[in-house]
């Protein structure tokens, strides 16, 4: 089975209860990886933080660098990679 | 002080700085340093700043009232400060209202949102930048722009002062600018007062003041419409302009939702990437089906069929003639359709370019400024090529480039956050839930805070965090500010010196200034990229720490150092690097957050060590880093999504019951209409009433340092108020007189200055002033407050970015010697 290395920042860090866990996942997409990454609550954050198959627009997930758009989530894992989820803050502001 | 982030030297003898230096090593300002950066020693002696925690005796607030400080420890001020926001916090931290100016530290400007409020405005932003940064953002990604120094010959300066007197890191581009000149750059100057831009220019064009648009519209008939004379391959092949538009201003979409082009050897629509360029219509009306349709620069160009340099002689001021020849000189000087080879690659080469900064587009229709002089710099090809108009990234990441859809750029009008999502009940004081393509407008807090329930709000704000920002000072409606200040049952500031808005502070915590602290800066950068270093080149004064310091106790003691931690991560791009992440569970210092930074940034082999010892990792931006950055994405002539973001803004407000607000800018292309600024004038506000100021300053901060007010003092134009003497002789007036300014907003006094270099329709008041609260008594007071003059509501603010009008009519009297 895969490994990932995730690191949860913000609300998803509340959510999971850790803040950098390296986890063992079955599957290989990351759709398959949230699934199978327990929340407090006793869901998995799949079902918080995607909406109707698609990542919801106030949270972001980064693979590798790579920020992935809504539709994302069947983006194939082989192991190793980074990951962090995060909660979008859209309050910031200036010019 | 300032935003941007000039190399310098400090030299030190006994512990004591004595001296600050250009550093000669340092691209980006070439050895060369402002009056600001050599009055930083004014600053960090200053006798009056504040050096110690400050509690407040006197429960009396106002600008007049002595707040009573006393000093006070850390222990305490942190244990006040957290105890009262820790209340506000519990209860609703949305009634936080926080205004934030120190933009060397942008990193730190998410602290109001990590507390968990909405409301953080700058208090300076929206003068100058509402309108810019959003259509720079759509254009082709960049946060500013600036004409290429190294190779424009042709040089329209509209209401800037850049290469002159202020703007993007003045002192390299004064270099660049003279520079240029020497080589034989042209610059012509449009503003309404002889600015220092239009004092050192070839030409200075007076021109009444938010009418530059009308001006540039006027050349864009005479190259469209009289001389035909524009770069077709440019706008076929690098813009939308060709896509065809329908009736309502969409794009005609196929089934796939692909927008279409006119194929001239089909004679018929089709998708955007079927058509082979040399096929595709740039101009013309077709019929489709049956249904009319333009192309989006057809649409333009009879959009500019009424914009006749006589129609807008009406409106300017300026000459028929004058616009054409203008027009003519530039077009000329684009050489369209030369190219020109740089480090073995081709670029188009279009050495002709017009510039502009907040005079020209810090209007209540900002957004049609901004778009006309970008459209204008397409018809000349010259987006993003040598010689041309050149996209400015906000900071080391570049530009903000990715695809979106029809084979367009992305369009990116917030650098500085995610878009807004619309709610209702709004979350923001300043509505930015309602401005989906803006920034911050600031100045709508005058008209919500005491409003709430006219703008939907449940909630009102009993708290303010300032930092570096004088909102009392820096915003329109000043009575207004006040009644806000007297409704704060909670204000703490943190600052190196008092302002007229820490008067109403409950707490003081003292700041160190750019000479005390460490920081790793890079901000707007024309010509170059990296970062400079700023460290302590003394001890911190007194008992002042670095606010990255203060923000990051008050969190812990908050109970939200762990979400402050993970902001940071965000915000200084550690998601991408996940190894330099900061622990959420520990507190990290000041240095070894920047050590953080850098080495994230630079390697680690380039760390904080690395920067103390050869001071920045400053270098010039390649030409494959400044030309051409969006590659073979087209950039947007025809602006659909600001249109289409208007249609369902329309629809969201429509919803919730707020049919009256103003979405009449959401426009997808520019065209002159009347403001209200203008329409003022009917109701007896004879007069256009402007501000100005020059290198000596930035935003209010620097007006008290004794050194720049010493030199402001030796010029007599920044303690009056700017007359024409033909305007003069019309009303009895001579320099000297006591005269009064009346606004639809409220009323100055100054004492007249009769200069010829004013338009005779325009009276221009300093910026570059002393303030109310002026602690150092080698300060002299004098001068007077603009800011009285102007308005905040929607009627005078973009209702699309949030921009805000910086012009008043006025009435001039005068009140006697």
């Amino acid at each position: 089975m895969p490994i990932a290395n995730i690191a949860a920042l913000g609300s998803t860090r509340k959510m999971l209860g850790f803040s950098r866990q390296t986890l063992e996942f079955a599957g290989s997409t990351v759709a398959d990886l949230l699934r199978q990454m327990p929340t407090r609550d006793g869901g998995s954050l799949y079902d918080i933080l995607v909406c109707e198959g698609k990542l919801r627009s106030d949270f972001a997930i980064v693979v590798d660098g790579l920020s992935l758009k809504a539709d994302q989530l069947d983006l194939q894992l082989h192991g190793g990679e980074e990951i962090v989820t995060l909660a979008i803050i859209r309050s910031l502001a200036g010019g | 002080m300032c935003l941007h982030g000039c190399g310098i030297k400090v030299q030190v003898v006994d512990g004591v700085a004595v001296k600050i230096e250009g550093d000669p090593s340092n691209p980006d300002n070439l050895g060369k340093l402002c009056p600001k950066g050599n009055a930083g020693l004014a600053r960090l002696y200053d006798p009056t700043r504040v050096l110690h925690p400050m509690k407040r005796t006197n429960p009396r607030k106002g600008l007049q009232e002595k707040p009573g400080w006393v000093q006070i420890g850390w222990e305490e001020a942190y244990e006040i400060v957290a105890r009262e926001l820790g209340k506000l916090r519990k209860d609703d931290p949305r009634k936080l209202l926080c205004a934030i100016g120190d933009f060397q530290r942008i990193l730190l400007w998410g602290w109001p949102a990590v507390f968990g409020s909405p409301n953080f405005f700058t208090s300076l932003g929206n003068y100058c930048g509402g309108s810019y940064h959003p259509v720079n953002g759509s254009v082709d990604g960049s946060f500013a722009a600036i004409n290429d120094y190294e190779h424009c010959n042709y040089w329209i300066q509209i209401g800037s002062g850049d290469g002159f007197s202020s703007h993007l890191h003045l002192s390299g581009s004064a270099k660049r600018m003279a520079d240029a000149r020497m080589r034989g750059m042209r610059v012509v100057s449009l503003d309404p007062r002889c600015s220092v831009a239009s004092a050192k220019a070839d030409e200075w064009i007076p021109i009444l003041p938010g009418t530059d648009r009308a001006f540039v519209l006027g050349m864009a008939h005479v190259l469209v419409h009289e001389l035909r004379r524009y770069d077709r391959d440019f706008l076929r092949d690098r813009t939308n302009a060709p896509y065809l538009v329908i009736s309502n201003g969409d794009f005609l979409r196929d089934s796939e939702g692909k927008a279409q082009v006119w194929d001239l050897q089909a004679q018929a629509a089709r998708a955007w990437d079927a058509v082979p360029r040399e096929s595709m219509a740039l101009e013309g009306a077709f019929s489709h089906e049956g249904v009319k349709v333009r192309t989006g620069f057809q649409v333009w160009m009879d959009i500019l069929l009424e914009n006749t340099p006589e129609k807008m002689e009406a409106v300017t001021t300026v000459p028929a003639e004058t616009i054409r020849r203008i027009a003519r000189e530039f077009v000329d000087a684009a050489q369209i359709g030369a190219t020109i080879e740089i480090q073995g690659k081709t670029y188009p080469y279009r050495p002709a370019a017009l510039n502009y900064y907040r005079g020209s587009q810090s209007h209540a229709n900002g957004l049609f400024d901004n778009m006309t002089y970008k459209l204008f710099n397409m018809l000349a090809g010259n987006i993003d090529v040598p010689g041309g108009h050149l996209g400015v990234p906000l900071d080391h990441r570049g530009f903000f480039i990715s695809p979106g859809e029809d084979g367009m750029l992305k369009p990116e009008p917030h650098q500085l956050h995610p878009a807004p999502e619309f709610k209702y009940p709004p979350d923001s004081t300043h509505l930015l839930e309602w401005f989906p393509i803006g920034f911050d407008a600031g100045q709508l807090n005058a008209e919500t805070v005491l409003n709430p329930e006219r703008f939907g709000l449940n909630y009102r704000p009993e708290a303010m965090l300032l930092y570096h920002s004088n909102p009392w000072w820096n915003m329109p409606e000043t009575d207004k500010i006040e009644k806000i200040f007297h409704s704060m049952k909670f204000v703490v500031a943190i600052d190196i010196q008092e302002t007229e808005s820490t008067q109403w502070a409950d707490v003081f915590l003292p700041d160190c200034t750019f000479l005390e602290s460490t920081l790793l800066n890079c901000l707007e950068p024309p010509a170059v990229t990296g970062h400079a270093l700023r460290q302590p080149v003394v001890k911190p004064l007194g008992e002042t720490r670095d606010a990255y310091e203060i923000l990051t106790e008050l969190s812990e003691r908050m109970g939200f150092r762990d979400d402050w931690n993970d902001f940071l991560n965000i915000v200084c791009g550690y998601t991408a690097k996940p190894k330099y992440l900061l622990d959420p569970d520990k507190r990290h210092t000041v240095d070894e957050f920047w050590d953080r930074y850098a080495r994230s940034i630079y390697g680690d082999h380039k760390g904080l060590e690395w920067f103390k010892v050869h001071g920045h990792a400053v270098r010039y931006r390649t030409p494959e880093e400044t030309y051409l950055p969006f590659g073979n994405l087209r950039i947007p002539f025809y602006f659909e999504f600001i249109k289409r973001t208007g249609d369902q803004m329309r629809v969201k407000l429509s919803a919730v019951g707020m049919k009256d607000w103003p979405l009449d800018n959401y426009q997808p292309l520019p065209f002159w209409k009347t403001s209200q600024v203008i329409e003022d004038g009917k109701a007896g506000y004879e007069y256009y009433g402007i501000t100005f100021k020059e290198s000596l300053h930035t935003f209010a901060d620097t007006m008290v340092m004794p050194w720049l007010s010493e030199v402001s003092d030796k010029d007599a134009i920044h303690g009056g108020i700017l007359i024409n003497p033909v305007t003069a002789g019309k009303l009895g007036i001579q320099t000297g007189d006591r005269v009064r300014l009346t606004s639809p907003a409220g009323s100055i006094e100054g004492a007249a200055q009769v200069v010829e270099g004013i338009h005779p329709q325009v009276v221009g008041v300093s910026n570059t002033i002393t303030r109310q609260v002026i602690t150092n008594k080698r300060v002299q007071a004098k001068g007077t407050h603009f800011n009285r003059l102007l308005t905040g509501s929607m009627l005078y603010t973009d209702s699309a970015t949030g921009g805000l009008e910086s012009t008043a009519r006025v009435r001039v009297e005068r009140q006697g010697a």
